[in-house]
């Protein structure tokens, strides 16, 4: 029945239909990507393609009707998300830096205290001896070690 | 001070202790030792300053002079400070009368100016007297602080001219009060005691509190002194002289008798009268000074006070005030009774101090201006002799280390001759020997009842006496717009049942009651004075070695108080300055009071039988306590089963346990079960309805972020869905 309707609509042009199909594409892939995948920069990638899905569907629409709308807010969507990725990969590399992972699961220690851990696939741990860099001989007072910090940042 | 008018000495009198205590509380925590000051200096400078208003209102009156038939003209003075409280001042001009206004009023005549001297002089002395006393307790700038709170409160009870402001202030002395009982409140019998007495207090409140509102009710106004409108409107006072002057302006009946009533359950509350007088004797818990001043010398006065300066609405209620008497006679042998069996020294004293109290009440209930002098000519004699008996009481107790049972001491003459000689003027007074203070008051008592049983030995007007205002009903006074139910009630007969009272075999019986009582005060009072001072010298274990004499500043003042009980009875009946001093109060001015007025005579016969009663108490005493141990056995065992009776006073307490405490105890119970269970379970199950909800959406804060950005596409769908279905219809 939607797609009855969708015909209805844009029937007489089927390039607007392609767009779309292209665009329903790339969300759904996007969107199958962020909820599947653990990695934090994958997933980001997916949110981007989900983002271009949506684009693609705008300028379909643009051109259909031939005004200039969808494309001018195309363009303002392609700023946006520039911006947001300079944002989000700071994230990332700030949460690398936290947990020495760039698996999403790390960061569940923030849920609720007293439910159990979450643990659909344990990833491989990582049996390689981190290297040795040169350190500067210790000086002053070792600060009290947190013990959470402990257990998320063994491997930086 | 001849550039200060009197307006302004009056405001000084109140003020100066409010000074005095404000800065004690500021200055307190530096003075320390030395907290004393501030309210002494006050105390004391008010005194000066009453003494002065005394002084010079006794030369107005003197100037005034009496007119020849005897009825003095009324003297007052009335200082508006400001408006406290002003609504409907625009009224209409034929409801002006109703118009609702509380001045902040002082007003000074000479039952004010008596009563100021007698606050400020008796608190001066016991302020100096608590410099030793109270010397190294903790709490010695509060005790200060609450002493010249208390004086400045008691000033303006008396002096106020509105009874709104008299129950302020009548609240405001009941609070020191309960401050002063409890002050060693970390004592439970001073705490329970102090509770008791406030929570008795109330009841005596609550009368007043209603009475009040009758009064504006009946008469449209509050104020004691006549006042004037913007538009020149004359508002007459409840005892202002234009009401004073019409002798039907009082409202008898019903009504006139609910209010007189209501003011003597006020007045019983506060002066500690059967049935309310419980809450006195276990005031004792508190420092002796305190007891001293409030609960002997002045606080309980106010009801006297009270029923003094509301003569003239009493006189139109002849019922109302036989009752008085009744009240106080009977309230004055049951308390004299209880007092001869009493061990704990304190605790005679103030049984002494009710059954004085009573003397007063019965001598107000004559109605006549005889009763109403005598009254205040025994407040005043009393206020010494009394303040010097407890603050005997309180010396032999400093030395004792604390002990005040009569039974483990004696003999007290040879270690503490200052207050044992001191103590015994005071016992003289009180017991009524001649020529000592109590004697001519007391004999003032005797034959202003007297006078109603016997009116023929008296002759004259007597009979006339409380029939002027009897004829006053409700609405006769031109102001006063009474409600047609007010007026029905005032026109009712309920108030003559107690009118069948007022007959002279009454009044017979009240006088033997008070000779009787007189009888058993010399008793209890001889009794005391021989247990403690006579017999073995013996010190309790509590005293250590170092039983002494009390210091100067104890004893300067107890001294000054002896020179007053001996002297100022002779001085004040033999130059009958007072009486005549004071039958220029307005209230006394009233021509149900002044019409009773007789000339100034010492009664030979009643002065005989007076002194064979108090030679029979003392002589009874003599022969069972003097020169024995007071420890040995008493001659109370020759009361058989009235010492029981006696022992455990009338059984009220008891009584009151039983019908007033304990059902108030399990209301009290339920109550709490109601609310523990029902209330707090209410609350406590709405509580629990978050927590069962966040039991179960805890789940859903999982940490993993692709579990919530399903949540988020779910209900993007949900949402889309949703619309579509609108969409399609």
């Amino acid at each position: 029945m939607t797609m009855n309707l969708l015909a209805d609509v844009v029937a007489p042009a089927p390039l607007v239909i392609d767009g779309l199909l292209v665009g329903a594409l790339l969300f759904a892939l996007g969107l199958v990507g962020i909820l599947a995948r653990r990695n934090l920069i994958v997933m980001f990638l997916c949110a981007e393609l989900m983002l271009q899905g949506i684009s693609v569907s705008l300028v379909s629409w643009s051109r259909h009707h031939g005004d200039w709308g969808g494309h001018v807010l195309v363009i303002f969507v392609l700023t946006v998300a520039a911006c947001e990725a300079a944002i989000a990969l700071v994230f990332v590399l700030q949460a690398f830096a936290r947990t020495g992972r760039l698996d999403a699961a790390a960061w569940q220690s923030l849920r609720e205290s007293n439910l159990p851990r979450t643990i659909d696939r344990e990833l491989p741990s990582i049996d390689t001896v981190p290297p040795k860099f040169p350190k500067l001989a210790p000086a002053g007072v070792e600060p009290p070690a947190d013990e959470d910090a402990l257990l998320e940042r063994e491997h930086v | 001070m001849n550039d200060l008018s009197p307006s302004t000495l009056l405001v000084l009198v109140p003020l100066l202790p409010l000074l005095g205590a404000i800065l004690t509380v500021a200055l307190g925590r530096v003075l320390g030792p030395r907290a004393h000051l501030p309210a002494i200096a006050g105390i004391a400078a008010a005194f000066v300053v009453a003494v002065t208003l005394l002084s010079g209102m006794a030369r107005e009156v003197g100037a005034g002079g009496t007119g020849h038939d005897h009825a003095a003209k009324p003297v007052e003075l009335v200082t508006t400070l400001w408006e406290w409280a002003g609504i409907g001042t625009a009224a209409a001009a034929g409801d002006a009368a109703r118009s609702f206004s509380i001045p902040v009023a002082l007003r000074l005549d000479p039952l004010t100016a008596t009563l100021l001297v007698i606050i400020t002089g008796v608190g001066l002395l016991v302020a100096i007297y608590s410099i030793g006393y109270m010397h190294d307790d903790p709490g010695y700038p509060r005790f200060f602080a609450l002493v010249s709170a208390f004086v400045f409160s008691m000033s303006m009870l008396v002096a106020a001219s509105n009874f709104l402001l008299v129950y302020v202030f009548w609240e405001a002395v009941g609070a020191c009060s309960y401050l002063l009982i409890g002050f060693w409140f970390t004592k439970p019998e001073a705490a329970k005691a102090a509770k008791k007495a406030f929570l008795v207090n109330r009841i005596g409140d609550f009368g007043l509190a209603v009475a009040t509102f009758l009064l504006w009710m009946t008469y449209g106004t509050l104020n004691f002194h006549d006042t004037t409108l913007a538009d020149g409107t004359l508002v007459p006072g409840i005892l202002g002289a234009t009401r004073l002057a019409d002798a039907h302006a009082y409202v008898g009946g019903a009504i006139g008798t609910a209010i007189c009533l209501l003011f003597l359950l006020a007045a019983c509350g506060k002066s500690a009268q059967l049935p309310l007088h419980v809450w006195l004797p276990d005031a004792m818990e508190g420092p002796t000074p305190a007891s001293s001043l409030i609960h002997a010398a002045t606080m309980v006065t106010a009801g006297i006070y009270l029923v003094a300066r509301t003569a003239p609405l009493f006189e139109a209620c002849p019922g109302a005030l036989t009752l008085v008497s009744i009240v106080g006679a009977t309230t004055a042998l049951v308390a004299a009774l209880i007092g001869t069996v009493q061990n704990d020294l304190k605790r005679v004293l103030a049984y002494s101090t009710i059954s004085q109290l009573g003397y007063m009440f019965a001598a107000l209930g004559t109605g006549t201006l005889l009763g109403f002098t005598a009254a205040i000519f025994h407040l005043v004699t009393h206020a010494f002799f009394k303040a010097l008996l407890f603050m005997g009481a309180g010396s032999v107790m400093h030395a004792m280390g604390g002990v005040i049972d009569m039974r483990r001491f004696g003999g007290l003459r040879r270690v503490m001759p200052i207050t044992a000689a001191t103590f015994l003027v005071g016992a003289l007074a009180l017991a009524g020997v001649a020529p000592f203070a109590g004697f001519f008051s007391k004999d003032e008592i005797l034959a202003s009842l007297h006078a109603r049983g016997w009116p023929d030995a008296h002759g004259e007007h007597h009979e006339a006496a409380p029939a002027g205002g009897h004829a006053a009903v409700a609405g006769t006074f031109h102001l006063v717009s009474v409600t047609p139910d007010a007026a029905q009630l005032a026109g009712g007969t309920r108030g003559s049942a107690l009118d069948a009272l007022n007959t002279p075999s009454t009044w017979r019986l009240l006088f033997w009651m008070s000779l009787a009582t007189a009888a058993l005060t010399a008793f209890y009072t001889f009794r005391a004075v021989f247990m403690t001072f006579t017999g073995p010298t013996r010190v309790p274990e509590e005293a250590g070695h170092h039983a002494h004499e009390s210091p100067p500043s104890m004893t300067v003042p107890l001294v000054i108080l002896a020179a007053l009980s001996a002297v100022s009875g002779w001085w004040l009946f033999s130059t009958h300055a007072l009486a005549s001093f004071l039958a220029a109060t307005p209230s006394f001015t009233a021509p149900a009071v002044a019409s009773t007025a007789t000339p100034p005579a010492f009664h030979w016969n009643l002065a005989i039988q007076g002194t064979l009663a108090a030679a029979l108490g003392i002589v009874v005493a003599a022969l069972g306590h003097l020169g024995r141990r007071s420890d040995g056995p008493q001659m109370e065992r020759f009361l058989g089963p009235l010492e029981t009776l006696f022992a455990n006073r009338f059984f009220f307490d008891q009584i009151y346990s039983a019908l007033i405490v304990k059902p108030l105890e399990l209301v009290a119970t339920l109550a709490a079960l109601v609310d523990r269970r029902l209330i707090d379970g209410l609350v406590n199950a709405i509580a629990h309805v978050p927590v069962a909800v966040g039991s179960v959406v805890r789940h859903l804060q999982s940490g993993l972020v692709q579990r919530y950005a399903l949540a988020g596409v779910i209900g993007t769908l949900l949402i889309v869905l949703a619309l579509v279905a609108r969409a399609m219809g």
